[in-house]
């Protein structure tokens, strides 16, 4: 549906003319559709605007940042928040960053970095929005999904400004749930959905403490990164174990010392593609890997906050780790590949070479929950990837799973996904019903997947939750402007 | 190659973001961390080379509608090659050469920008991408120099356009002029006989007028002997070495930078910078010297079906890893008293001067426009002046100089050598 000339006007004056496009060549750069128009807003008030007019026409918006990509229904208006790439605020003191859409993780990283600060960078990659909700790498020790986030500028379906937690009773950002008005289950809820309606405009981001270097010394030329030197009091290694079990008690162990900067669960696969520079190498190095591995494993970074202490916990950990059978990747002992892959998991947050570079797509089901039980689910949609990886729909991993403990175990996040040719229809439809069937596997065995099926099939199993979200948004989207699909992608 | 043999390339892209940013662990903080100049002008995605191949996938599928925004797309891009460092960091997949192929087609279609045409009509009449005033080796009269053509010489010195005919700019040739000397180089130019690389016009879109000016200049060497070509600038370096070698024409010809010919010279002991410069520098790299400058590689194969996007035999990618990045570097710091400060965004992901692709006379606002931000960042190292490579972009630096009011210097890095002998 094309703008009228003169509502086009109107969205013109609110942003000039230069932020504002409705020709048809612009629109295949974001999604497969005709959008009525895409916009830049530059700030909150003409994000305010464009969304009161969006209002006043009963035109549907949706906003997006750098990506991935999402589900973007035909004739809406889209907010491409590129223009609202600013740093606001860096409290040191407080331990929290104020920050813009589009300002990505990689660059409010390497600012925390300077400050001896670190925050969550998601699993998306530190070339996605700082303000994303979600996990990665660092969990261990920066915590993840909702917990991160505090006081939020959230612009309503309906163009109102609400600021929540201390923000909506001062002008401080420090707490998300007061003195003010405390919207975590609505702002940041981790279940489906799992996105809120309206559009963010600042959020302040919990910030931890970063025992590293400022800046990485990286050297050499793309893709052939490496670090100099391994940091002082920092170390990597890669721990494989006889079973799950003798895996899952050492990471069990690990979290209850709080010795771990990281842990990750990764697969051997993973380790090959972040370590390689192409897909060969890749394949190559992973069948190696493969064959050096006694079983299930994870990968460590330790980091000490002075000698003594990374003395203390490379002791527990080699202790730990020796009580449990578990056994040193030799590959990652080297100095040169201990850095590439502690560069990746801190600096890069790993995804795009696990992720796209085999077969430029990926589907993933991610499990909430304790490690233990999780790991269980994980290993049959593991058995389950077999028969594809035998007819050679998705890249053979040896049906690898992952995942990784959040705030040194408490909390636990498993995942497990499929890489293959989106190019290939039956690949396709092979993932789709694979990823279907595991996930309804997980909602009928009582575990949290995100992809697990329609509120209405899931909804009642969770208090009928469905019911009230859909009464809230209704009441926060009289107009049904803000279709599904979230405030931030 | 066509646009249609890179689909399952634009495929590959998975929206990631990664080309518009340096690469991440190279990001300092919130200053200097984009790679694209386009995309950082622009904003919106489509001027991104994610946006690019997808709005081209997308035209292959449904047809190619041109419209005023879409040409203004194609053409606002410097073609600086800084999006597929950044992607083939972790992609395997091209990126650079869909875009270009896309602004062939352009050209191919009819689609043109007025101001290229102007600047290739140029070239057909005159054999150069800059107005012709005089003749080509004016600038050398009174030099006493080798005629390449006629009479037999080690090294053919290619001036280039701008260096030949712009009166700001001669001084390039004529300190080169005074290196080779110094070190006893059997070198010989072209003179009137010289003309366009054409790396240029490929890089605006024109492919035929290209391999004109290719033809005329490889039948000029092969029929004057030439072994060795040594370029003053970073677009004819990248013409010569890679441009030529990849339409096979270059045959067994050895072309060099002036700054990698300097470097050898002084590493042979042939040349030796004595006099001290007292100077604080930042170092531009040109992006055809650096990361377009590494090697075309030979490569014909096939998909091999299945869930990788793989090839048989393995396709190996130009990720920009082989440019040429030191050579440079060690003859700057080879001046006694020169002090080199490195920038944020420095060799295989530098930040482009602006003037590539035809962006200098398509748009010359967006040309100054990144060549201020290239500007601004060299003024952060506290530097005094910013050392390149490329008489186009000390052109495009200067102009943005003046305009702004900064008092950075810009020198080329043969009036930083010539200053030293």
């Amino acid at each position: 549906m094309a703008l009228s000339k003169e509502v086009y006007k109107e969205f013109e004056d609110m942003v000039g003319e230069e932020n504002i496009c409705n020709d048809p060549a612009i629109m295949p750069a974001y999604y497969s559709t005709d959008f009525a128009a895409v916009i830049l807003p530059g700030n909150t008030a003409e994000v305010q605007a464009v969304v009161k007019l969006c209002n006043k026409h009963k035109l549907q918006f949706r906003p997006i940042c750098t990506g991935w990509s999402g589900m973007f229904p035909k004739d809406i208006i889209l907010l491409d928040l590129r223009r609202m790439n600013h740093i606001i605020e860096i409290n040191e003191k407080n331990m929290y960053a104020v920050v813009e859409p589009y300002v990505i993780s990689s660059e409010l990283q390497a600012e925390l970095f300077k400050r001896g600060l670190n925050f969550c960078i998601k699993g998306a990659g530190t070339n996605c929005s700082a303000m994303l909700r979600g996990h990665g790498h660092m969990d261990q020790t920066t915590s993840g999904d909702d917990r991160n986030h505090l006081a939020i500028e959230w612009i309503t379906p309906e163009g109102n400004i609400v600021r929540s937690g201390a923000l909506g009773s001062s002008d401080e950002w420090f707490c998300g749930d007061g003195p003010g008005p405390s919207l975590r289950s609505i702002l940041t809820s981790a279940v489906p959905p799992g996105v809120t309606p309206g559009v963010f405009t600042k959020a302040a981001i919990k910030l931890y403490h970063w025992p590293g270097p400022s800046v990485y010394p990286i050297e050499g030329i793309s893709p052939h990164y490496s670090l100099s030197e391994i940091p002082p009091n920092m170390m990597a290694r890669y721990f494989s174990f006889p079973s799950v079990e003798k895996m899952w008690q050492a990471e069990l162990k690990i979290g209850e010392s709080e010795i771990a900067f990281e842990l990750m669960g990764f697969n051997v696969s993973m380790v090959a593609a972040n370590i390689t520079t192409c897909n060969e190498e890749e394949e190559e190095t992973f069948n190696r890997l493969n064959s050096e591995v006694q079983g299930p494993g994870f990968f460590v970074i330790i980091a000490g906050d002075s000698p003594s202490d990374f003395e203390y916990k490379k002791r527990v950990l080699e202790k730990i780790v020796s009580e449990a059978d578990g056994k040193s990747l030799k590959a990652v002992e080297d100095p040169k590949i201990e850095g590439i892959l502690m560069c990746q998991c801190t600096r890069i947050s790993a995804s795009i070479r696990e992720t796209f570079r085999n077969g430029g797509a990926f589907n993933s089901i991610p499990i909430m929950g304790q490690r233990d039980l999780t790991i269980k689910w994980a290993i049959g949609a593991g058995k389950a990837k077999e028969p594809l990886i035998k007819d050679g729909y998705i890249v053979d991993d040896g049906g690898a799973f992952f995942g990784w403990g959040v705030e040194q175990g408490h909390l636990g996040k498993t995942e497990i996904f499929c890489k293959f040719d989106p190019a290939n229809p039956e690949a396709k439809a092979a993932v789709e019903g694979w990823q279907k069937e595991q996930s309804m596997r997980a909602f009928k065995e009582r575990y949290f997947a995100s992809t697990m099926g329609p509120q209405d099939e899931i909804g009642p199993a969770l208090l009928n939750y469905h019911l009230w979200w859909r009464k809230l948004t209704k009441a926060l989207d009289p107009n049904g402007v803000s279709p599904e699909g979230g405030a931030l992608v | 190659m066509a646009l249609e043999d890179y689909q399952g390339d634009m495929g590959m892209c998975c929206r990631c973001s990664a080309c518009k940013f340096i690469p991440m662990q190279k990001v300092k903080g919130s200053e200097y961390s984009y790679a694209c100049p386009s995309i950082a002008k622009y904003n919106f995605h489509a001027y991104s080379a994610g946006g690019r191949l997808n709005i081209a996938a997308a035209m292959l599928k449904n047809g190619f509608n041109y419209t005023d925004k879409l040409l203004d797309i194609v053409y606002n891009c410097q073609m600086c090659g800084a999006c597929g460092v950044s992607c083939n960091y972790a992609m395997d997949m091209e990126v650079l050469e869909p875009i270009s192929e896309f602004r062939l087609k352009c050209v191919e279609d009819g689609k043109t920008n007025p101001a290229l045409d102007k600047v290739i009509s140029g070239l057909r009449k005159q054999g150069s991408m800059v107005p012709a005033k005089g003749k080509r080796g004016d600038w050398a009269a009174g030099l006493n120099l080798k005629d390449a053509t006629k009479e037999k010489v080690d090294v053919l010195y290619h001036v280039g356009c701008l260096t030949s005919y712009d009166k700001d700019m001669q001084k390039l040739a004529k300190a080169t002029v005074k290196i080779l000397q110094k070190a006893g180089v059997n070198f010989g130019i072209a003179g009137n006989a010289e003309t366009c690389c054409g790396g240029r016009a490929y890089q605006m879109g024109y492919k035929e007028d290209f391999l004109n000016q290719a033809k005329k200049n490889m039948a000029m060497i092969k029929k004057a002997g030439i072994k060795t070509v040594v370029t003053g600038c970073a677009d004819g370096y990248q013409a010569f070495k890679v441009l030529y070698d990849r339409f096979d024409l270059k045959g067994d010809l050895v072309v060099l930078h002036i700054s990698e010919y300097i470097d050898k010279l002084i590493k042979d002991g042939k040349l030796k910078p004595r006099k001290k410069a007292d100077i604080s520098v930042t170092y531009h790299d040109p992006c055809r010297l650096g990361r377009l400058g590494e090697p075309w590689i030979h490569w014909k194969g096939k998909k091999i079906p299945g869930d990788r996007f793989v090839f048989d035999p393995p396709k190996p990618y130009r990720r920009g890893t082989n440019g040429v990045y030191e050579p440079p570097r060690d003859v700057i710091e080879s001046v006694p008293g020169v002090k080199l400060t490195e920038m944020t965004r420095i060799k295989e992901y530098s930040w482009c001067c602006g003037a590539g692709g035809g962006v200098n006379e398509s748009n010359p606002g967006f040309a100054r426009w990144t060549a201020q931000k290239r500007i601004e960042e060299a003024v952060s190292t506290g530097a005094e002046a910013i050392v390149t490579a490329c008489p186009l972009c000390e052109k495009t630096f200067n102009e943005a100089i003046k305009e702004s009011g900064s008092s950075l210097k810009v020198y080329d890095i043969v009036e930083l050598v010539e200053k030293a002998i």
